[in-house]
């Protein structure tokens, strides 16, 4: 609470910590509804990351080194694409990028336009979800981390 | 295995060692090492049998996501597709050797950075991004795969951004190809709604079942936007400034491969493989041939007045650059006849040397930057009595890039001054006035090497073994290339320029594909 605080005061803090969760939420269902409804894993991942991107800039750098793991967030943008990576080499056996969770099942084989169809779509859309989401905080973060400007 | 099998782990492994490049340096510093060098190491495994099974079989024609592009009950192709044929190899045999050179390269040259992480993992989609362009047979495919490449080396050129001069260069860079990379897609979404698709081949047909104008105006976007990524003459700014400032390693593969695969073979590709039977292609030849000449005689000359190394050693990327348009210009021009053939077989074999050339030449100089600290001429003097291996290895290089004869660069030259002195004497003249500027530029920087030993020069030493061996690498494959010049000419070299020229072949791959 001394001046040389870098959050943003507590009316705004006390809108993030409401507003973040439902932000995340949003992006959620952005991701998991990709292969059903307008945009997809990109534009979740990046919504998700409005959320880690709203507590930067509210809560200020020092909280946020508290809670952001450089190493895990780019373990984890790696998984994000490894994960992409083996969807598409489901289908190997005939092609590249060929989708036989949806041709042969067993799973995500159900009927066009439920939550549980498309084959591989929803699994790559939660990997660009995760892999969107883990390299943006990670370049905020980077960002505010190295800035070389005042002081 | 078969190569329609094998043909994509082409991009599986580097991008699978991409991905996980996080997760292995996780384990430590010599983890990261080993990995980065195994998986450009069996990328290059796959690239050579690729080469192999296309040189033994003909073109490879692969799907994504299904058997046949060919859509269900329709005859025409829906699907993306890769179409290898024998250019396409060559420059997949090009890009994986060079690139497992420069990673076992940045081994030693890079231990003293940090970040290396990212520096493995863009590498690595370097690479992937090239190999991408150079098996690609449908235009939207080419152009994320061209991006994929271009971001990489943006941020690769920057990547050393404790000095300005590299964050500039990369800035400046990105710009540019920016511009560059716009008008390739502006290019492809014209082709597209005039003909509703993007498979090469198919487009092909369309084309010249009806010409219309705007598939010219996208013809003009192309060659544009693939100029300036090749970094023809009115357009060479940004090389200059972007190839002397990245790391030595990465200049040796944006100089040795992407120029050449996102410039010159996506050039040769569209303007061959899609417009080859709807457009005049005397008319496009003789545009091409103006900007090769133009190039030519400005890359070569401006490498003369340089006086730091790596900068002289780009103009001069950017000189051979015009021999290689000459030759594809030629090719055009000069479409279906014997001198047309050895033109683009000419400029096919020099893109190859050139890539090999290249690549040794940075190398040394990172060598050089490495020891000494510095890239200025002026203070490189008695170089060959410090580091006599190194020297040797850019006599090699240089005299292979002049074109000497016992060396792999004179052969190439040769097809491409024989076939310019055939098609026209006065581009055959232009030719060989660019090569005395080249000599003249390289024999400066062999006279300072040469020179009276001082200052900074007396410290020196050879490099250690993992530096030393990527270029001895590449000076034993241009002297070994040197010795059978004809050979790999008959046997390679025209046979790949046959079938760039076969037009209808490409396209009865695709179309018989089913």
């Amino acid at each position: 609470m001394n001046c040389v605080g870098d959050d943003m005061g507590v009316i705004v803090r006390t809108a993030a910590r409401a507003t973040i969760p439902l932000i995340g939420i949003f992006g959620a269902y952005i991701v998991a509804h990709g292969h059903l409804t307008p945009g997809g894993g990109f534009q979740g991942g990046a919504t998700i990351a409005g959320a880690g991107i709203l507590f930067l800039l509210a809560f200020g750098l020092k909280e946020m080194k508290r809670h952001f793991n450089k190493n895990l967030y780019s373990a984890l943008e790696g998984i994000g694409g490894l994960a992409f990576l083996g969807a598409a080499m489901l289908g190997i056996g005939v092609a590249f990028f060929y989708n036989t969770l949806w041709h042969n099942g067993p799973f995500l084989n159900g009927k066009p336009g439920t939550l549980l169809s498309a084959g591989y779509l929803p699994i790559m859309n939660l990997a660009v979800g995760l892999k969107v989401f883990t390299g943006l905080v990670s370049a905020m973060a980077g960002l505010a981390l190295y800035r070389r400007w005042r002081e | 295995m078969n190569g329609e099998a094998i043909l994509p782990y082409l991009i599986i492994i580097p991008l699978f060692g991409a991905f996980s490049m996080p997760i292995v340096s996780l384990a430590g510093k010599k983890a990261r090492e080993a990995w980065a060098l195994l998986i450009s190491g069996a990328t290059l495994a796959v690239g050579s049998w690729v080469f192999y099974w296309v040189y033994e079989n003909g073109t490879v024609l692969y799907t994504l996501g299904a058997k046949s592009p060919l859509g269900q009950g329709v005859s025409f192709p829906i699907r993306i597709v890769w179409e290898v044929d024998l250019f396409g190899a060559l420059m997949v045999l090009m890009v994986t050797f060079v690139a497992f050179m420069a990673v076992i390269y940045s081994l030693g040259y890079m231990r003293h950075d940090t970040g290396l992480d990212k520096y493995y993992t863009l590498i690595l989609i370097l690479e992937l991004g090239m190999l991408g362009i150079a098996i690609t047979g449908d235009l939207f495919n080419f152009y994320v795969f061209l991006e994929i490449m271009s971001i990489a080396s943006y941020a690769l050129v920057a990547f050393r951004n404790d000095t300005w001069e590299a964050i500039e260069a990369g800035i400046k860079y990105m710009f540019v190809g920016s511009i560059a990379s716009s008008l390739i897609l502006l290019g492809i979404a014209l082709l597209y709604g005039e003909y509703g698709t993007l498979t090469m081949g198919y487009l092909a047909i369309k084309l010249s079942q009806n010409p219309t104008v705007v598939g010219k105006v996208a013809l003009a976007l192309f060659i544009s936007g693939l100029l300036f990524k090749s970094g023809a003459s009115p357009v060479h700014m940004w090389l200059a400034d972007a190839h002397p400032a990245a790391p030595s390693s990465i200049s040796a593969m944006l100089s040795g491969l992407v120029i050449k695969i996102g410039g010159i073979y996506a050039l040769a590709r569209i303007a061959f493989s899609i417009y080859g039977a709807s457009v005049s292609v005397k008319t496009v030849g003789w545009l091409i041939i103006l900007f090769a000449c133009i190039t030519l005689i400005v890359g070569n000359a401006m490498a003369v007045i340089q006086t730091d190394m790596k900068r002289l050693l780009a103009y001069s990327s950017v000189g051979q650059i015009g021999y290689i348009l000459l030759g594809i210009g030629i090719g055009l021009a000069a479409y279906g006849s014997q001198t047309g053939e050895i033109a683009l077989a000419g400029a096919i074999y020099h893109t190859f040397n050139h890539a090999l050339m290249k690549g040794l030449l940075f190398l040394i100089a990172g060598a050089v930057i490495h020891q000494l600290g510095t890239r200025d001429l002026n203070e490189l003097s008695g170089l060959a009595k410090t580091m006599p291996k190194t020297t040797f290895a850019f006599l090699i290089g240089a005299a292979a890039i002049i074109g000497m004869p016992p060396l792999n660069g004179f052969a190439s030259k040769w097809l491409i001054y024989e076939s310019s002195a055939l098609f026209n004497p006065v581009l055959g003249a232009i030719a060989i006035i660019g090569t005395a500027f080249c000599t003249a530029a390289y024999v400066r920087v062999l006279y300072t090497f040469f020179g009276r030993p001082g200052g900074k020069a007396l410290e020196a030493k050879d490099p250690e073994k993992s530096m030393l061996w990527p270029m001895l690498i590449l000076t034993i494959a241009i002297i070994v290339m040197g010795l059978f010049p004809w050979g790999i000419s008959d046997k390679v070299m025209i046979p790949a320029a046959r079938a760039l020229e076969n037009q209808l072949a490409y396209i009865a791959t695709l179309m018989g594909g089913g």
